[in-house]
C-alpha cells in the first residue's frame, strides 16, 4: 500500500495552489507528479512483455524494472519500459449539475475540484497506459469521450474537463444505467459527484454496475460549508437546483442538518462498501492525494 | 348596504400600513444559495412556503381588522323597503285655543282630517303648544281618532317650529302630510324664526277659529306687590272697552278686589289697596267668560322676593378701607346699584349673630374678610352655599387662605400666595356670563393696574379671567348646589385701582349676578317651569323649599292671527329637509340594526385569530 505524501509535497496537492494553475493538463500533471514524488514505492508497473524503451529512473519506480546492465555501462539509472497492452478501461463519470458549482469556503468549486481530480486520474491512467474515458452529466449526459490510452486522447479529455460548465439538476442514476448497458468488458468506473440527491436510485445504479463485473469507485465531493453548515443569522436557504427554499435560523437547525448529512454519508458508506464499491468522501478544501490513493488502492486490488 | 358616516371608510386606507410592513419585512432574511436544502427539510424548521402562507394569513387578518374597524366607525346599515306615507294631525292645544267653542271645532277638524286619510296611509296625532307631544304614533285611523278624546287646551304658548320637527321625526324618512289644526296665532312664530319641511311633505292648514269668530279677551299680563298695595296690568285684546272686577286671592281666599275699566286694545294699570302677607300664594284674577281662560289669573309667590339684598362681609368693626373710606366702600356702592336690591355691609365678627333664615334669604354673600369670622359663621356660610347660595370672595389683606381652606374643606385645598405687579386683567372667555355683556368693551378692564394679587393654583377651579402674567384672576367652582367665585385681587382699591375705572361697577354687578344666578329665579312661564310645576300656572315650592310662581306666557294672549298663506311663507321647502329626514331615518335604521357592534366583535375575533396565527 502506498504511503501518503509528506507535507512538503502536499503543497502541490493543495487545492488553493492548484486552483491558481493554468491549464487542466498542468493541474493534472502537477497533482500527479506531486503525488508520485511523495510515494516511497511506485504503485504501478507495466504489464506488457514487449520491450518499448528506456526511461530515466525516477524516484518511486519499481527497482525490479531497473536495467542493471545499462547502469553498469553508463553509470546511469534507467528503467525498462515495455510496449504495454491496455489491460484496464476506466470511465470517469463527473457530475456537472448546478450543485457542483457550489463553492463555499473552498478555493475551488466542487466541479473544479472534481475536474482536477478526474484530470489527475486520467493523467495517472495514461501514464500507466490504461484507457480512460469521460462522461459528464447533469440530468442529461453532456460530454462523452470513449476510453482510450492514446496520449492525444488524454489531451482531448483534459480539454473537455477544462471546458465543463455547470448544468441544471443532477440525475446520477441515468449515466450509471447507460454506462452499464454500454460496457462490454469489465472496467473501472469512477463516479465524481456530490451525491446530494435521493441515495436510493444512486446506490441501486452503482450496484448494478458492480454486478456486471465492474470495479466502481465513488468520490463524493462536499464543500466545507456543506460539511459544517457554518452560517449565522436567519437566512433563506434557496436550493441552487430547484425552487425549494427554506427560511431558518442556522443555529437552531445546524445539529439536525449535520445529523441528516451524517446519516446520508453513512448510508453511502455502509451500502456501497457492502456491495464492494469503494466510497470516498472528499472535502474540497483538502488535498487531492486522498482521492488518488483511493484510486491506486482500487487499481491495485484489481491486479 | 349603506353607511351612516361613509367618510370613516377612508380609514380603510390604513390597510396600506400592514401591506407596506409586509412588503418591507418579507425579505428581511437574506437569500443564501445552498445545495443540501433537501437535508434542511429534515430539521424542525419552518418551510418558506408555509411561512409565506402564514404571513399572508396574518396580513389578511390585519387588513380585515382595519377594514372592519373602519366599517364599524362608518356605521353600516341595510336600508329596508320604503315606509308607507304618514299623515300627521297636529292639534294646537295652547291656551289661546281655550276660547269658547274653538277647541271643539279643532277636534272636529282633526277627526275629519283622519277620515280623509287615504288607504295605506298611516295616521299620527300630535298635540302641541310650546312643545310637541305625540299622542298617537303612526298607525290606524281608529287609534288616532281615539287619542283625540282626552285632548284639552293647556296653558302653554304656541310655538310652531317644534311641531314640524316632531312630525318629520315621526315619519322616519317616509313622505308625509302635515295637517295643522290651529288658530294661526302670529305669536306662534318668533320674529326671526322659520322652519323647514322636507320637499316630499305636504302641508295642510285647517283654521280652528273659523270665519265668524270674534276676538274677545281680557288678560292679567302683570302683577306685583308694591308695599301696601298690589299693582296689576289688565289688557283688553277685544274690539270693545271692557269693565270688570279684579280680585286678589291668597291661598284660595279672596282678600281684596277692585273694579277696572280698560279700553279696546289697551292695557290698564289697576291698583288694589291692600297689604299682602309676607308669604303665601297670591293670584290676581279677572272674570272673562268670553275670552281665554288661561290668562285670567296672574300668580305671585309671596316671600320669594325678599331675597333681594346682598351681604358684604368686611373686616372687624371700625376698620377703614382705602383712602380713609369705610371698609368695602367701593364694592358696596357698586352692589347697591343692583335694580331693586339692597346691600348690607357686616363685619365678619358679627356674621355669627345672624340667624340662619336671615342668611338664607340673601341674594348672595360677598366675603371680603375672614378676620373675626367665627366657626359658627363659617359653617353657616358653607350651608348657605351648599343649599344653592352664591359666594363671592375677593383677595385682600383681610382674606386668610388658611381660614378658607378650613372653612371650605375643598380637596385639593386652595393654594394661594401673594404676588406683586404691575399686572393687568384680561378675560379668558368672552362668552362667559360675566363678560358677555361687556362685549368688545371687556378690553376696558385691561386699563386697571394691579399692584398686588394672589397667585392661585388652578386645581379644582375654572379660570374665567387671567392677569397679564398668566396667573388666574377670576376663578369659579361649584359647591353642591351653590357657586363660588374668587377674584384674586382686592375690590376696595387697596391692591389695585380697578374701583376707579368705569368698568368696575358693571364688572361687580355681572359677577354678583352670575354668583347669585343659581337661586335668582322665582317666577317662571309655563314652558320653563321646573318639573314639579306640572306645566300648570300656580305657586309651587321648589326642592329647596323656596316658593316660586308659574304663569302663562302673555304673548299667547295676543289674538292676532295670520292667514294660511302668510303662515306657509314661514315654511322653507327645500330638499335639505328631505336630506335631514333621510339622515334621521338612516340614523334610526342604523340604531336598530347596530351592525357596527358585529363589526367590532368580528374585528376582535380577527385580532385574536391574528394573534394565534402569529404565535403558531
Amino acid at each position: 500500500m502506498p504511503s501518503a505524501p509528506s507535507a512538503r509535497e502536499l503543497r502541490f496537492l493543495d487545492p488553493a495552489v492548484i486552483a491558481r494553475l493554468g491549464t487542466m493538463e498542468l493541474k493534472a500533471r502537477t497533482v500527479v507528479e506531486g503525488f508520485l514524488s511523495g510515494l516511497h514505492q511506485s504503485p504501478y508497473r507495466g504489464f506488457s512483455v514487449e520491450f518499448a524503451e528506456y526511461r530515466q529512473y525516477l524516484p518511486g519506480d519499481d527497482l525490479s524494472t531497473l536495467d542493471w546492465k545499462v547502469f553498469a555501462r553508463s553509470d546511469r539509472h534507467y528503467v525498462k519500459q515495455f510496449q504495454e497492452e491496455t489491460n484496464l478501461e476506466c470511465h470517469l463519470l463527473i457530475d456537472v449539475s448546478a450543485s457542483m458549482a457550489y463553492r463555499g469556503a473552498s478555493p475551488m468549486s466542487k466541479l473544479e475540484y472534481g475536474s482536477v481530480l478526474a484530470g489527475s486520474l486520467a493523467f495517472l491512467m495514461n501514464r500507466q497506459r490504461d484507457a480512460a474515458g469521460l462522461m459528464a452529466f447533469d440530468e442529461r449526459i453532456g460530454v462523452r469521450l470513449p476510453a482510450s490510452a492514446r496520449r492525444g486522447h488524454l489531451h482531448s479529455l483534459l480539454i473537455a474537463l477544462e471546458r465543463l460548465e455547470p448544468g441544471r439538476r443532477s440525475d446520477v442514476p441515468r449515466p450509471l444505467q447507460q454506462l452499464a448497458e454500454a460496457l462490454v468488458r469489465r472496467s473501472l468506473v469512477v463516479l465524481i459527484s456530490d451525491l446530494l440527491d435521493d441515495p436510493e436510485p444512486i446506490i441501486k445504479g452503482l450496484r448494478h454496475l458492480k454486478s456486471r463485473g465492474n470495479d466502481v469507485i465513488v468520490f463524493q465531493l462536499l464543500d466545507p460549508h456543506e460539511l459544517t453548515f457554518p452560517f449565522d443569522g436567519s437566512s433563506r436557504f434557496k436550493d441552487v437546483e430547484s425552487a425549494d427554499e427554506v427560511t431558518a435560523e442556522p443555529a437552531t437547525v445546524r445539529t439536525a442538518y449535520l445529523q441528516a448529512l451524517e446519516a446520508l454519508t453513512a448510508r453511502y458508506d455502509r451500502e456501497l462498501r457492502g456491495a464492494d464499491i469503494d466510497y470516498r468522501l472528499l472535502d474540497t478544501s483538502k488535498p487531492l492525494d486522498f482521492a488518488l490513493l483511493g484510486y491506486l488502492a482500487a487499481r491495485a486490488r484489481r491486479k | 348596504m349603506s353607511f351612516l358616516y361613509p367618510a370613516f371608510l377612508l380609514g380603510g386606507l390604513a390597510i396600506a400600513l400592514p401591506i407596506v410592513l409586509h412588503l418591507l419585512r418579507r425579505d428581511v432574511a437574506p437569500e443564501v444559495p445552498f445545495t443540501a436544502v433537501r437535508l434542511l427539510h429534515k430539521s424542525p424548521i419552518e418551510r418558506a412556503h408555509r411561512r409565506r402562507l402564514r404571513e399572508l394569513i396574518l396580513l389578511a387578518a390585519r387588513i380585515a381588522a382595519l377594514l372592519l374597524l373602519a366599517a364599524a366607525f362608518a356605521r353600516p346599515y341595510v336600508q329596508g323597503a320604503a315606509p308607507p306615507p304618514v299623515r300627521v294631525i297636529a292639534v294646537d292645544r295652547s291656551y289661546s285655543m281655550g276660547a269658547p267653542g274653538v277647541f271643539d271645532r279643532a277636534l272636529d277638524l282633526a277627526r275629519s282630517a283622519i277620515t280623509d286619510a287615504g288607504p295605506g296611509e298611516q295616521v299620527a296625532v300630535i298635540a302641541f303648544d310650546d312643545r310637541a307631544e305625540v299622542v298617537s304614533a303612526p298607525g290606524r285611523g281608529a287609534d288616532a281618532r281615539a287619542s283625540l278624546v282626552g285632548l284639552r287646551p293647556g296653558f302653554g304658548a304656541t310655538r310652531y317650529p317644534a311641531v314640524f320637527q316632531q312630525a318629520v321625526d315621526l315619519a322616519a324618512g317616509a313622505p308625509g302630510r302635515l295637517v295643522l289644526v290651529t288658530d294661526l296665532q302670529r305669536a306662534g312664530w318668533d320674529v326671526d324664526s322659520a322652519t323647514a319641511l322636507p320637499s316630499n311633505w305636504t302641508l295642510e292648514i285647517r283654521d280652528a277659529l273659523g270665519s265668524g269668530h270674534a276676538a274677545q279677551n281680557v288678560a292679567v299680563t302683570a302683577a306685583g306687590v308694591d308695599g301696601d298695595r298690589i299693582v296689576a296690568a289688565i289688557e283688553n285684546g277685544g274690539p270693545t272697552p271692557r269693565t270688570g272686577r279684579v280680585r286678589a286671592i291668597v291661598d284660595g281666599k279672596e282678600t281684596a278686589a277692585t273694579d277696572y275699566t280698560v279700553g279696546a286694545g289697551a292695557t290698564a294699570e289697576v291698583t288694589i289697596p291692600w297689604r299682602a302677607p309676607a308669604s303665601g300664594a297670591l293670584s290676581i284674577v279677572v272674570d272673562d267668560p268670553d275670552g281665554l281662560p288661561g290668562d285670567n289669573a296672574r300668580f305671585i309667590a309671596l316671600g320669594s322676593a325678599s331675597r333681594g339684598t346682598s351681604l358684604v362681609i368686611t373686616g372687624s368693626d371700625g376698620s377703614a378701607g382705602s383712602a380713609g373710606k369705610p371698609a368695602a366702600f367701593y364694592f358696596s356702592r357698586a352692589v347697591a346699584t343692583v335694580d331693586g336690591g339692597g346691600v348690607d355691609v357686616l363685619p365678619a365678627s358679627r356674621v355669627a349673630s345672624m340667624s340662619a333664615e336671615d342668611l338664607a334669604n340673601r341674594r348672595e354673600v360677598a366675603l371680603l374678610s375672614t378676620r373675626g369670622l367665627e366657626r359658627a359663621a363659617r359653617e353657616r356660610l358653607m350651608a348657605f352655599v351648599k343649599a344653592g347660595g352664591g359666594l363671592f370672595m375677593a383677595a385682600g389683606p383681610d382674606l386668610e387662605v388658611p381660614i378658607i381652606v378650613e372653612m371650605t374643606g375643598w380637596q385639593p385645598p386652595i393654594v394661594a400666595h401673594e404676588q406683586t405687579g404691575p399686572l393687568t386683567l384680561a378675560a379668558t372667555d368672552l362668552r362667559h356670563p360675566v363678560f358677555q355683556p361687556f362685549g368688545a368693551l371687556s378690553a376696558n378692564l385691561g386699563q386697571a393696574r394691579f399692584d398686588r394679587a394672589w397667585r392661585v393654583t388652578e386645581d379644582g377651579w375654572s379660570v374665567v379671567a387671567r392677569f397679564s402674567n398668566g396667573t388666574p384672576a377670576l376663578l369659579e367652582r361649584t359647591m353642591e348646589r351653590g357657586r363660588v367665585v374668587l377674584f384674586a385681587s382686592d375690590v376696595d382699591r387697596r391692591w389695585n385701582d380697578l374701583p376707579l375705572h368705569p368698568a368696575f361697577v358693571p364688572f361687580v354687578l355681572e359677577t354678583l349676578r352670575y354668583v347669585s344666578g343659581v337661586r335668582a329665579m322665582h317666577d317662571y312661564v309655563v314652558a320653563q317651569a321646573p318639573a314639579e310645576a306640572a306645566h300648570t300656572p300656580g305657586v309651587y315650592r321648589g326642592t329647596d323649599g323656596r316658593p316660586f310662581a308659574v304663569n302663562v306666557d302673555i304673548r299667547e294672549s295676543a289674538l292676532v292671527t295670520m292667514t294660511a298663506a302668510d303662515f306657509e311663507r314661514q315654511i322653507q321647502r327645500s330638499s335639505a329637509g328631505t336630506v335631514q329626514a333621510a339622515v334621521r331615518q338612516a340614523r334610526q335604521t342604523e340604531g336598530h340594526q347596530s351592525y357596527w357592534q358585529y363589526g367590532l366583535v368580528l374585528m376582535i375575533a380577527t385580532l385574536v385569530a391574528e394573534s394565534v396565527a402569529g404565535r403558531a
